[in-house]
């Protein structure tokens, strides 16, 4: 028999590669006291003159405050700013709270304000936040603890976007390197920024609104949606907020220990549609998609429950919230009727022949690929053949930018102002030019939409905007499709955190954590 | 041997210029626009234009390449578009943990490999051949994207010897770089067992049989040598399908390496970026692969280069 | 003869393949669109063998359909691949110089250059689809058979059989295809075997990340990929797919062994 020794042999392999240099440092373990929160996309820029991600923004509030804060009902509440006039229909006046000091232990003045709100408006900063704050002709101090704003023109939603986060007087911009040096106000001071991979967070015990009960808190990235959960089991993350599998709740309940609250949020989903497409231009195909699609089913089976049917874009908890508009149902026969009232007839009746196809666009995302096959499925029932197009984020979003699409579906995040609609429906905002991405033309709306913004009484905005969402939910440019719920996995002994409908993280400065920490 | 050397890095430059070629007119060309990532939604038409044009994206394609080619020669790689931070330090942080994940599941992969693939060879039709071949099938036939959390639920929960996910200690390295190198350790084992059946057949080991080597002996100084052959020219190529595997198994197993980052850029068209990375990575590739040119003649030194 | 057994077994996974491909219409119970939301993630029972997917669809019928599109992306991407790979690997190798230096200076351009993106390039261009999916893993692949052929080649190159038949006045072609291809024939076998099975797992990465064949046309590669989020709760969703690839793939080793020995015993 044959005898081989596979030793030299190995050690010829070993030889033969290079070996792996640079096995780091290991990882610190978990601070004592610390939460640790998992994420689904790395948050890019958390200075908040650069933030757009939802991430950033949410991390960015724990950081810094901003002049007014949006409350959990959706309301403006006072935060750097104690309380502010309203001088003329053109200037605010805003004062500061005193007593407020940065992290790095510099009291808050009136000029940190004006430099941030200053340094966005400079062009050669880049912010991607400019163009929200075109309205403003200037920012001063006027004192150490007052700030004035002057708008070029009444502008409504300006109160809004007082919601930015205050960085110090001369901080950085547009550097890799101030990343690792951001200086806010907030609850937490930045320990850690690792792109990519984690940031860290220390209590701020010097906060002026009350030291966190935490002592700190680390947001871990974690792409893969699996990878999440399997790390909340291993109760290496303590935190979950969204994109988890609908499927997979009972699961982390029982085998998970996980304690799930679930609240109605604000994110709205819609069907987008190219209104100068030949089919869809007609407002009753339009209705037809609406009634022929089944809401409810897709939202009891493929979303298990975690929302409920939009009637359009604002929620109900939003001030100016409509409820008296139509609603569709899921209804194929009456789909059927409008159909064969805009001409487009099914060729051979309940055989296999469709009466059209249209294109459906969506990203590679498993739950929107399987709602554009629910929604294939639906619309066959009544004539409609769906084409469904998946594709990588960017070739998505550029198309839909461009207006290159029939019919897509996206959602929108974290909508304060109806000015919103300014920027979807005003005939003005026709791509390239701005996001009217379905081309809808309406001078009625335009006039209205340029009166909402000028007009400054909340109760005057409201009939306003009730028209509006009256006139858009007979129009369709957008099929709304539902509100989402939000889902927050806790570890128990986690006590304390408050769900925000926009998915706001800010009530993580509350949380208390009463489990001693893991075995390492 | 020195002059073959002097002659394959001459002409490595060519082939990264050709790729890095390749690469800027793809991303080019293909549809998105990074000035609307930078911008956000609200940006104004105008806002756009004047970034276009400070970035020089309003450029014909053409110039835009030129600058990229001189800003090279410079070693300037550029900002990138999104992080704004420079390319090249973004790179440089993210690349370690990629060449650390990849080398670990080659080496890996050749541990495996090798004495699975002697030992199918040596006793053909044995049980040990059966379960190398039962081996090698389930690394063909599982993705990435399946293994990956396949292990993670196995030995990280079930069994709870190793972590989930990230990067850190060595017990963080083990599952991702299994799960990269599983399927090239499968191909290995069938490519060493088929090179040492042929190899077991040719005269010249008859030859060694009959001079009276010990069977040991013409396996270690022939049979292997010239299976090792094969496994060398296996063994480049399977490097770049370890780089492009890295992109998927860093997402699960989020570990930040390149891989992670290449996908971000094209999703966000960051091109400078996207450029950084692929150079990175179409060089060490290329690298590699000059290695087992070399290693490759090494082994068989009847193969002469050029005239 | 126990090879031989091996053999025919491969050949017999395989012929069942090819026939669950053309047949699917008629074998599977359920049509693979069919939805069914009410009956989602079922496991098995009598009316669904192999359980339902997330969209109360029959796993069993996806599964035979599956077969279609796993065949044509192997075997299309395969053949592609392999006749181009060989072609300008042999004509690399078999002359070297200038050529061979131009020709593989083009196959380590398009080596260092990651799939992903190139598949990227091509579906934002043309759409993503089943072809494009073929036409995409072709241009990737058809690289790793030249390379191999073409260093097999430079060893043949020097032979004495070789020498001795091109001084008989064999031109290129002859000598190529009479002389060296059944020395080439195991090595490309095995590479194909695997490059089959490659292809089918890249289709799957492709749809993993949303490229791949577009949905509601089952594909081995994508169901994996659609089933990885519920491993823990219905793991039926990938198992069974999984499995598919194993049998094919399994086959598809024993016939490239089979074949490799059946050529080795001819060859001597």
């Amino acid at each position: 028999m044959l005898k081989f020794r596979p030793r030299s042999f190995l050690i010829f392999c070993w030889l033969g590669i290079a070996l792996p240099g640079c096995l780091s440092s290991s990882q610190p373990d978990r601070p004592p006291g610390y939460l640790v929160v998992g994420l689904e996309s790395n948050p890019t820029h958390l200075d908040p003159r650069y933030a757009t991600d939802a991430n950033s923004i949410r991390i960015g509030a724990l950081l810094f405050n901003s002049l007014t804060r949006t409350d959990q009902n959706g309301n403006l509440q006072p935060d750097l700013a104690e309380r502010w006039e309203t001088i003329d229909d053109r200037t605010y006046i805003f004062h500061l709270r005193k007593g407020v000091t940065f992290h790095n232990g510099k009291p808050l003045t009136a000029a940190d304000v004006a430099y941030t709100y200053r340094s966005i408006l400079d062009p050669k900063n880049r912010s991607p936040k400019r163009a929200t704050l075109q309205f403003l002709e200037s920012v001063d101090p006027v004192g150490p603890d007052r700030v004035r704003f002057r708008l070029a023109e009444p502008y409504a939603p300006f109160l809004e976007s007082t919601n930015l986060g205050i960085v110090p007087d001369g901080s950085r911009t547009n550097d890799g390197s101030s990343r690792q040096s951001l200086i806010g106000t907030g609850p937490f001071a930045l320990e850690e920024f690792l792109p990519g991979e984690r940031i860290m967070l220390k209590a701020n015990a010097n906060y002026w609104g009350g030291s966190p009960a935490v002592s700190g808190l680390i947001f871990k990235i974690i792409p893969d949606a699996m990878v999440r959960v399997l790390e909340f089991k291993k109760r290496n993350v303590d935190f979950l907020q969204n994109d988890i599998e609908p499927d997979m709740l009972p699961w982390l309940r029982d085998k998970a220990q996980a304690s799930i609250q679930i609240a109605q949020g604000t994110t709205f989903q819609y069907i987008g549609m190219n209104l100068e497409h030949p089919i869809l231009k007609h407002r009753e195909v339009r209705e037809a998609l609406a009634y022929g699609i089944d809401r409810e089913a897709i939202i009891r089976h493929l979303l298990k429950g975690l929302a409920i049917p939009a009637t359009g874009m604002l929620s109900p908890i939003h001030w100016a919230y409509e409820s008296s508009v139509p609603k569709f149902s899921h209804d194929p026969e009456r789909a059927k009727r409008l159909l064969d009232q805009a001409g487009f007839h099914d060729p051979d009746g309940e055989g296999p022949l469709p009466r059209f196809k249209l294109s459906y666009k969506t990203t590679n995302l498993d739950l929107r690929r399987r709602m554009a096959e629910a929604l294939k499925q639906q619309l066959s029932e009544v004539g409609i053949e769906l084409e469904v197009h998946t594709f990588e984020w960017g070739t998505f979003y550029a198309d839909i930018k461009r207006g290159n699409f029939d019919l897509y579906s996206l959602s929108w995040v974290g909508i304060t102002d109806p000015d919103i609609y300014f920027a979807l429906f005003h005939s003005r905002n026709i791509p390239p030019n701005g996001d009217n991405r379905g081309h809808y033309r309406n001078p009625e709306v335009d006039q209205l939409l340029e009166q909402g913004r000028r007009s400054l009484g909340v109760d005057e905005r409201r009939v306003i905007y009730s028209e509006v969402q009256k006139i858009l939910a007979r129009d369709l440019p957008y099929i709304p499709l539902w509100w989402a719920k939000n889902v927050v996995l806790t570890r128990q002994g986690i006590r304390g955190f408050i769900p925000y409908p926009d998915g706001d993280l800010i009530s993580l400065k509350n949380v208390s954590l009463s489990f001693s920490n893991p075995e390492a | 041997m020195n002059r073959y050397l002097a002659r394959r890095l001459l002409l490595f430059l060519p082939t990264l210029f050709g790729t890095l070629t390749l690469v800027f007119f793809l991303i080019h060309l293909v549809p998105g626009d990074p000035v609307e990532v930078m911008l956000g939604e609200t940006a104004s038409g105008t806002d756009k234009e004047t970034l276009r044009h400070e970035l020089g994206l309003d450029l014909p394609l053409w110039t835009q390449y030129t600058r990229f080619l001189s800003g090279l020669a410079l070693g300037d790689l550029g900002r990138s578009l999104y992080e704004q931070d420079s390319v090249s330090r973004l790179v440089r942080a993210r690349f370690p943990a990629t060449l650390e994940l990849t080398l670990t599941a080659m080496l890996l992969a050749l541990l495996i490999a090798f004495p699975l693939g002697i030992i199918a060879a040596l006793k053909r039709h044995s049980w040990t051949d059966r379960l190398s071949l039962l081996f090698s099938l389930l690394g063909l036939s599982m993705p990435n994207f399946w293994l990956g959390p396949l292990l993670i639920i196995v030995f990280s929960i079930e069994l709870g010897w190793l972590p989930v996910s990230g990067r850190g200690t060595l017990a963080h390295l083990i599952l991702p770089s299994a799960t990269l190198g599983m399927a090239m350790a499968a191909i290995l084992i069938r490519m060493i067992r088929s090179a040492l059946l042929d190899v077991l057949h040719e005269d010249y080991i008859q030859t060694a049989r009959a001079k009276g080597l010990s069977e040991q002996k013409v396996w270690l100084k022939h049979a292997l040598r010239n299976s090792l052959l094969s496994v060398v020219t296996i063994i480049g190529l399977q490097f770049g399908t370890l780089l492009a595997g890295s992109i998927i198994t860093e997402t699960i197993f989020t570990w930040p390496g390149l891989g992670r980052l290449t996908i971000q850029a094209i999703q966000t068209r960051d091109y400078p970026l996207v450029q950084g990375c692929i150079l990175v990575i179409a060089t060490s590739y290329l690298l590699v692969n000059l290695m087992t040119d070399i290693v490759y003649r090494l082994v068989d030194p009847r193969i002469t280069y050029g005239k | 003869m126990a090879n031989r057994f091996a053999l025919f077994f491969g050949l017999a996974i395989l012929l069942l393949l090819v026939a669950t491909a053309l047949l699917a219409s008629t074998i599977a119970p359920h049509s693979p669109a069919e939805q069914n939301l009410e009956q989602d993630l079922l496991s098995t029972s009598k009316e669904h063998p192999l359980g339902t997917d997330k969209l109360g669809r029959d796993v069993l019928s996806r599964i035979l359909y599956g077969a279609r599109v796993s065949v044509l992306v192997g075997l299309s991407t395969v053949i592609i691949s392999l006749l181009l790979g060989f072609v300008i690997g042999s004509v690399s190798g078999y002359f070297g110089g200038f050529l061979d230096q131009l020709l593989m200076r083009l196959v380590d351009v398009l080596m260092a250059f990651p799939g992903m993106l190139l598949a990227i390039a091509f579906t934002a261009v043309l759409g993503p689809g089943l072809h494009h999916v073929i036409l995409a893993l072709c241009l990737i692949g058809w690289t790793g058979y030249a390379r191999l052929v073409r260093g097999e080649i430079l060893a043949l190159r020097e032979k004495e059989f070789v020498h001795a038949a091109q001084a008989l006045g064999g031109g290129p072609a002859r000598v190529i295809t009479l002389h060296m291809l059944p020395n080439l024939l195991p090595p490309l076998l095995i590479q194909s075997t695997f490059g089959m099975a490659g292809a089918i797992i890249a289709e799957g990465s492709l749809s993993f990340l949303g490229l791949g064949v577009q949905p509601p046309t089952p594909s081995w590669g994508s169901m994996l990929s659609e089933g990885r989020q519920f491993l823990l709760v219905a793991p039926h969703l990938t198992t069974y797919p999984g499995l598919a690839v194993m049998i094919t793939v399994l086959g598809l080793n024993l016939v490239g062994d089979g074949l490799r020995d059946l050529l080795e015993k001819k060859g001597k």
